[in-house]
């Protein structure tokens, strides 16, 4: 049982992660109507080391497959991923990056430290046993079975094996799905405890919370691409476009509408009925377009949220382009 | 070869006495009925007695049981995400396959000794070097079988391809003329199964390839036979294993 002290080669410049025109695509499910799935379409991405990034998007939204892209679990279908300016595997091989998965499947019938100790005995230089199993906070449960384990504990567990190469990139796929509140905290407060100086820290979340609680930046995706990629702070000011709705004089709304979209500042028009839904970061000029040269009545400005913000950009794919382009 | 992984595997194996009593026990238990109790089993084979070829038929069946029941554990937890685990960690494929088939070799010996024990106490009869050899051979090729339950688990990716992968072996064992003695089609049939080579190898040392219906199996038949099924099982594991490492 050796520590690592391995020098950080490669801080010399290569990114932490650089994924280029990524692409993967699985077959239709045997005997289904679909044609294949493109569960991720065109990722571009570059990650400096140190820095800590949210994978923020809804549940399929190509997360997972991205991760398992920059893992080397799963071979692109075209476009290339690579940690520390070496292909994935390589990166996994030489202890740089690790990860807890969000299905990492553990064997029910070891004990915690029987698991611990399987997997150090694959890498050529790991982090002492028994100090993973304290960090992750698990000493108490060390002579467990892990099928007598909560779902939380078994999280821990794999964030003690994530520990064992003493990786410079750590991946975290959905780390708390499945977990309660409480355990929920107390996963990220190992977390924080842990996060030293340094290692860089990609984490899968749809929780809103926890991207914001978290991460410096926040990757959005939806269908397979980056929505929106920005600091949590430039996300945030998404966030601070209001909604103004008004109803219209009936046989004006197409002619409105386009209006409305040349008005700068202007993201999403949405047409109900006689109603129109427009976001914009100036609601008053809007506003006063709206009720003075549009001839709108009823007039409802709403501020809209964090939670909001994140259900535009990853609800539907009209404009995403545009709002991209904005985030930046 | 990684020692730690390895005895960590063991102890889980060891830890499932129900798993070991029915891998065992039962071909044993076979021996009595088919060998130890016949009325043939003093009748004159090669360089023994029925008795001892029909234990060594059992201990082959008892081996690639055992074998097979290890690959086909390893590919259920594999589907499970095991593999995934391991996945992240410098283990290459060919290492993990290796160390299976060394402690899907280890379990296995406990049916071959329990057998062979009971055959020298109940009248099994034949040369000190068919003994040996036969033993040695039965084990050895016992390893063909662990990367054919890895195999089969790996295809069906469920809880039942261990129990899938162990019922083939019953009837490959009949096919591979372990339970009952074949002739004609049949005979030229079994020929080209993947027991049959096996356990006429296993055998050899005792029958010098005679048969029981009176023809003689050349030695490289059992031998080819061997080394395509183990080329066959062996190519299509690393390239499931492979498959067992992307998400589902």
């Amino acid at each position: 049982m050796t520590t690592t002290s391995r020098p950080l080669d490669g801080a010399s410049g290569a990114p932490a992660i650089e994924l280029r025109s990524l692409v993967k695509s699985f077959p239709p499910r045997r005997g289904s109507q679909d044609t294949e799935v493109r569960a991720v379409d065109g990722i571009d991405l570059h990650i400096e080391p140190g820095e800590v990034v949210a994978f923020l998007g809804p549940n399929g939204a190509g997360k997972t497959t991205t991760l398992d892209m920059v893992l080397g679990l799963t071979e692109p279908t075209s476009g290339t991923a690579e940690v520390f300016g070496r292909r994935p595997r390589e990166a996994v091989v030489g202890g740089h990056v690790s990860a807890v998965l969000q299905t990492g499947g553990l064997l029910r019938d070891l004990t915690v430290r029987e698991t611990v100790r399987m997997i150090a005995s694959t890498y050529v230089a790991h982090a002492p046993v028994d100090e993973v199993i304290d960090r992750a906070g698990l000493t108490l449960l060390a002579g467990r079975r892990v099928s007598k384990c909560s779902g939380g504990e078994q999280q821990r567990l794999r964030f003690a094996l994530a520990l064992l190469p003493d990786p410079r990139l750590l991946v975290l796929d959905e780390p708390t799905a499945g977990m309660d509140v409480t355990a929920r905290r107390d996963f990220w407060d190992t977390m924080h405890e842990d996060a030293s100086a340094g290692r860089t820290v990609v984490f899968a979340t749809h929780y809103l919370e926890e991207a914001d609680a978290f991460a410096d930046r926040i990757v959005l995706i939806a269908g397979g691409r980056i929505v929106a990629d920005g600091t949590t702070a430039e996300i945030r000011s998404q966030a601070s476009g209001r909604t103004v709705s008004a109803t219209l004089p009936p046989g004006s709304v197409a002619e409105s509408v386009a209006r409305l979209r040349t008005v700068e500042g202007v993201h999403d028009v949405v047409e109900r009925g006689s109603r129109v839904v427009v976001t914009a970061a100036d609601s008053d000029a809007v506003a006063r377009l709206l009720l003075l040269d549009l001839g709108g009545t009823d007039l409802e400005i709403v501020t809209a949220g964090l939670e909001q913000a994140f259900m535009t950009l990853t609800g539907d794919g009209r404009d995403l382009d545009a709002e991209k382009e904005l985030v930046r | 070869m990684n020692a730690t992984f390895t005895l960590l595997e063991m102890r889980r194996i060891t830890r499932d006495w129900a798993g070991m009593f029915f891998t065992a026990v039962l071909p044993a238990f076979f021996y009595l009925i088919f060998g130890a109790t016949v009325d043939a089993k003093d009748a004159t084979i090669g360089n023994g007695n029925v008795a001892m070829y029909v234990m060594i038929s059992m201990a082959a069946y008892g081996a690639v049981t055992a074998t097979t029941s290890i690959g086909g554990n390893a590919a259920v937890e594999r589907q499970q995400g095991w593999g995934r685990q391991l996945g992240l960690t410098p283990l290459a494929d060919s290492s993990y396959i290796a160390m299976k088939a060394l402690i899907a070799m280890t379990v296995a010996a406990v049916p071959i000794l329990l057998t062979f024990a009971l055959g020298a106490a109940t009248g099994a009869r034949g040369s000190a070097q068919a003994w040996a050899l036969s033993a040695v051979l039965c084990l050895v090729g016992s390893a063909v079988f662990a990367v054919y339950g890895l195999l089969v688990g790996t295809a069906f990716r469920s809880e039942a391809a261990v129990g899938a992968a162990s019922g083939t072996m019953v009837i490959f064992a009949f096919l591979g003329n372990l339970f009952i003695p074949l002739s004609g089609a049949l005979l030229t049939f079994a020929k080209f199964t993947p027991l049959y080579g096996y356990a006429a190898l296993a055998r050899y040392p005792l029958t010098e390839g005679y048969l029981p219906d009176g023809s003689r199996d050349p030695l490289w038949l059992p031998i080819v036979n061997v080394l395509a099924w183990l080329a066959v099982f062996g190519v299509s594991a690393v390239l499931l294993v492979r498959r067992g490492r992307e998400r589902q």
